[in-house]
């Protein structure tokens, strides 16, 4: 296997991951909530759409997971995170935690802890070009984060309601003392959140196994997240990308040295490498701190 | 608040755990009460107190580097692993007595936590959760992969026979006196250190790192304390586990244990040693709680599955977490302590 396949595959996997940390992205610099229950709001959308595509027509059921999602985004802001305005940053971290478990429990108790089959939406197979073999059901996956990125991009910084967005994430009560609504931000945050979470959970897992593991890849995505600094869309992907890379290098040469070891790790030995010398991550804003 | 009557004439009088008569008297009381109380419990329940003694010293250490330093870990029950397997191989493979084998648990987890803690120099605020992660991660990863002869690879480690100072310690009514004793130690280590000149570094740091710096804190090395500090509490009650349970691998010790711990402190309350002790109390009996409903039901609808219970089980702590966080930030010790009050100074109405 040639160097430009295992980095054609790590970019692939690694424009999911970025997906994953996109949503997770897109929460924090909305409404400063660092969503640890990332990976259960994925799982979540996973399960919806499972549901629904073994039931309804494709696009129909898609749409319908899509919808159903940025209603329990809206939900769960409305319930959790709006009492809990104004409170410091560790209250909602740990308001995120108590959330995680939640979401867990009431996936498993809703559907159970038996995996079951997740229908393809996505084409299967190999794209063949030349000696390189692409993935088409993560190539689409490619194309889809980047449009959302772009998409997002644009939302966040060209429109009034995104750059109001960015305010909140400056600092709750400047936005307040500014006139700018936090609680709307913090809304539209975890719709958004939720909405770009079961697209990822829709990339991942299209004509794979749907289990209760699928929420495991929150703890991948947020060494992504850091790589890429908080508060940047592009950084979260240009850090799946580089996460992607280095895990399918360190999977092709460390692996069979470590006995599988090094390509699980990695990810995170990155992120700590990066932070020591950049603490804010790759792109994230840096801020000045004050007494 | 005291009752009326009682005067402190120098700081380190007021500074005192125990600054009353009646609550010297109370305390004893209670140890009392828990010395005995295998005589009136059956297995199942001394079973649950020894759990309850082994997480109380895990939250407790927890506490310590999440309530009063104020960073964030998510790991706990990895360094919770690394005692358990550290105290299991030395006493099944190396012959260390029990005690000394539990002791260096506690600090080989803290000296594993300071490689953990090392970006602590440079990062801040939750971006160091995250390396916190980084060891749960890594735990289990390098446990298996580390020789064999070790820490017994995949298979772990097994335990055959529990023995303190000569004695056999093969049922869990007597090793619940020996959870129970290291437990009473550790506390009252935690309890101590949160009056401590530490403890009050550890303070400073949580209510706002850059003006504590600016008044002379050495941040880097004191951040590195609180997770030692937090660490070897796991470690011990890692190692407490280890010779209760008798059999030790990787799998028991899941970042989910770690999200279980830090549930049971923010139900508890951050605030103090004591919010380990109630926050494990009440989860624990939570726990049990929809163990016996679901029990009951289970009899009454067979189609309803263990996996049910298991899910309740965490829906109702991930609720509990959330509705304390809005209702009650000050957990459970915050309760408590207006209870006290109010008692003290009845029949007054409480301030």
């Amino acid at each position: 296997m040639g160097l430009l396949q295992i980095a054609i595959e790590g970019t692939l996997t690694g424009l999911v991951y970025g997906l994953v940390a996109l949503a997770f992205v897109v929460i924090f610099r909305a409404s400063r909530i660092v969503n640890l229950a990332q990976g259960q709001l994925v799982l979540v959308g996973a399960y919806v759409m499972g549901t629904l595509l073994s039931r309804l027509p494709v696009p129909v059921a898609i749409g319908l997971a899509l919808a159903i999602s940025v209603l329990i985004g809206v939900l769960i802001e409305r319930l959790v995170f709006r009492p809990l305005i104004g409170q410091p940053a560790f209250s909602i971290v740990m308001a995120s935690i108590g959330l995680l478990i939640l979401l867990q429990g009431a996936v498993q108790l809703i559907w159970g802890a038996e995996t079951r089959p997740f229908a393809a939406v996505l084409p299967e197979g190999i794209w063949k070009l030349d000696a390189i073999l692409v993935n088409k059901r993560l190539l689409i996956g490619a194309v889809v984060t980047i449009a959302a990125v772009e998409a997002l991009r644009i939302f966040f910084l060209k429109t009034r309601i995104g750059l109001r967005l960015a305010a909140v994430a400056e600092d709750h009560y400047v936005a307040l003392s500014m006139g700018v609504s936090v609680q709307a931000s913090t809304r539209i945050a975890w719709a958004v959140g939720a909405f770009v979470s079961t697209l990822a959970a829709m990339i991942l897992l299209s004509g794979n196994v749907l289990g209760l593991q699928a929420g495991d890849i929150g703890l991948r995505a947020l060494p992504v997240a850091l790589l890429g600094g908080l508060e940047s869309l592009r950084g979260a992907l240009l850090a799946g990308v580089i996460v992607g890379i280095g895990e399918a290098l360190a999977a092709r040469y460390l692996d069979p040295l470590t006995g599988g070891a090094m390509s699980q790790v990695f990810p995170f030995m990155l992120m700590v490498v990066v932070l020591l010398v950049r603490p804010q991550g790759l792109f994230g804003w840096k801020v000045i701190e004050r007494l | 608040m005291l009752p009326s009557g009682i005067h402190f004439k120098d700081h380190a009088q007021e500074l005192r755990l125990l600054r009353t008569g009646p609550q010297r008297a109370a305390l004893l009381l209670l140890l009392a009460l828990l010395a005995l109380f295998p005589l009136v419990a059956n297995s199942y329940v001394i079973g649950l107190a020894i759990t309850v003694a082994i997480t109380v010293i895990a939250v407790a250490g927890l506490q310590i580097t999440v309530g009063m330093a104020g960073l964030l870990n998510l790991g706990q029950s990895a360094f919770v692993g690394v005692g358990a397997f550290t105290a299991a191989a030395l006493y099944a493979n190396h012959g260390m007595p029990l005690l000394a084998a539990v002791g260096l648990a506690g600090l080989a987890s803290g000296i594993v936590s300071i490689v953990f803690s090392l970006p602590a120099i440079r990062i801040r605020g939750l971006y160091l959760a995250l390396t916190t992660i980084a060891a749960q991660v890594v735990f289990p990863v390098v446990v298996l992969r580390l020789p064999p002869t070790w820490f017994g690879g995949s298979a772990g480690i097994g335990i055959d026979r529990v023995a303190l100072f000569g004695v056999a310690v093969e049922t869990p009514a007597r090793f619940y006196f020996v959870a129970l004793g290291v437990m009473v130690v550790m506390l009252t280590v935690a309890f101590n250190l949160q009056r401590s000149h530490v403890g009050l570094v550890f303070r400073a740091i949580r209510d706002n790192d850059i003006a504590s710096s600016v008044l002379g804190v050495q941040l880097g090395k004191y951040k590195i304390m609180a997770f030692f500090a937090g660490a070897v509490f796991a470690g011990v009650a890692g190692g407490l586990y280890a010779f209760y349970i008798r059999y030790v691998t990787t799998d028991q010790f899941t970042i989910w244990l770690s999200i279980w711990y830090l549930g049971m402190l923010i139900v508890g309350g951050l605030s103090g040693p004591l919010g380990a002790i109630l926050g494990t109390l009440a989860v624990t009996l939570l726990q049990e709680a929809i163990h016996w409903g679901g029990n009951r039901m289970m009899a009454a609808l067979p189609q309803l599955s263990g996996g049910v219970i298991f899910s309740v089980t965490n829906i109702v702590l991930g609720a509990a977490i959330i509705y304390m966080l809005i209702r009650e930030p000050h957990g459970l010790n915050h309760r408590w302590s207006i209870l006290k009050s109010a008692y003290r100074i009845w029949p007054y109405p409480r301030a």
